[in-house]
């Protein structure tokens, strides 16, 4: 199975998005704490390429799809943006208490403890972002 | 998302219901930095219809207890549902934050 989702670099489209996966989770049926998780990873990788990305201010669009072969969800994400490799992050240290806890830092690496593995590469001018997780489906 | 507020036993506590996310977590800072700036000290933020957070709501959380940590004040949380706090255990905001099962014991 796979689903094909085209969104502008618009927050707003981040709401359609949200419809979107909501319905294909349906058509799957796809258990709803998966439902959240693919969500929130799409969320919190697509919003980075929707404020950061696109540093002309124009009108750009965003590929997603998604896939399920044997059980394992693959998300792939395009962008034509800036380069920007999102594992290549500093991950936050998370046992620090709340006073010296920064505020944000926190998308992607919810996004690397959620799935399975994430990969990045950048091809013919695009940022291309693999995100795989292995379910019970 | 939509928040009621509501007092008890000296604590303002708030009911969280829907989605907090990229599109709406600037209504919700305003709204729980206003309850602080207006001069509540000691607030439950119950989750119980709380559905969906991402790192910008988890941000509005970590603004709130460090304000309130600097007031002396309390925040607790409670009734998250399963899928939520495993996010805040993945954040490592469940060692963060104080989070009780129920509202009679988050008030107390």
């Amino acid at each position: 199975m796979e689903e094909r989702i085209t969104i502008l670099n618009k927050v707003e489209e981040l709401a359609v998005l949200a419809g979107r996966i909501e319905e294909l989770a349906e058509q799957w049926e796809l258990p709803m704490p998966l439902t959240m998780n693919l969500n929130l990873v799409l969320e919190e990788t697509v919003s980075n390429i929707i404020f950061y990305a696109y540093p002309d201010g124009n009108e750009h669009s965003i590929d997603i799809t998604l896939s399920i072969v044997d059980g394992e969800i693959t998300i792939e994400i395009e962008d034509e943006g800036i380069p920007f490799d999102p594992t290549a992050m500093q991950q936050p240290d998370i046992s620090l208490p709340a006073e010296e806890r920064p505020i944000g830092g926190l998308g992607i690496f919810l996004v690397s403890k959620i799935m399975d593995n994430v990969s990045y590469r950048r091809e013919q001018e695009k940022n291309k972002l693999t995100l795989k997780k292995k379910t019970e489906l | 998302m939509n928040l009621t507020k509501n007092s008890i036993n000296g604590f303002c506590v708030v009911n969280i219901e829907g989605r907090i996310d990229t599109t709406n977590f600037n209504d919700f800072e305003k709204e729980v930095v206003g309850i602080i700036d207006g001069g509540e000290k000691n607030i439950v933020l119950n989750c119980a219809g709380m559905n969906y957070i991402s790192s910008s709501g988890l941000r509005v959380f970590l603004i709130a207890q460090k304000k309130l940590t600097a007031l002396s004040g309390k925040l607790h949380l409670c009734e998250m549902q399963p899928t939520i706090k495993e996010i805040f255990d993945i954040s490592g905001f469940s060692s963060i934050f104080k989070i009780f099962d129920t509202q009679e014991k988050a008030v107390e």
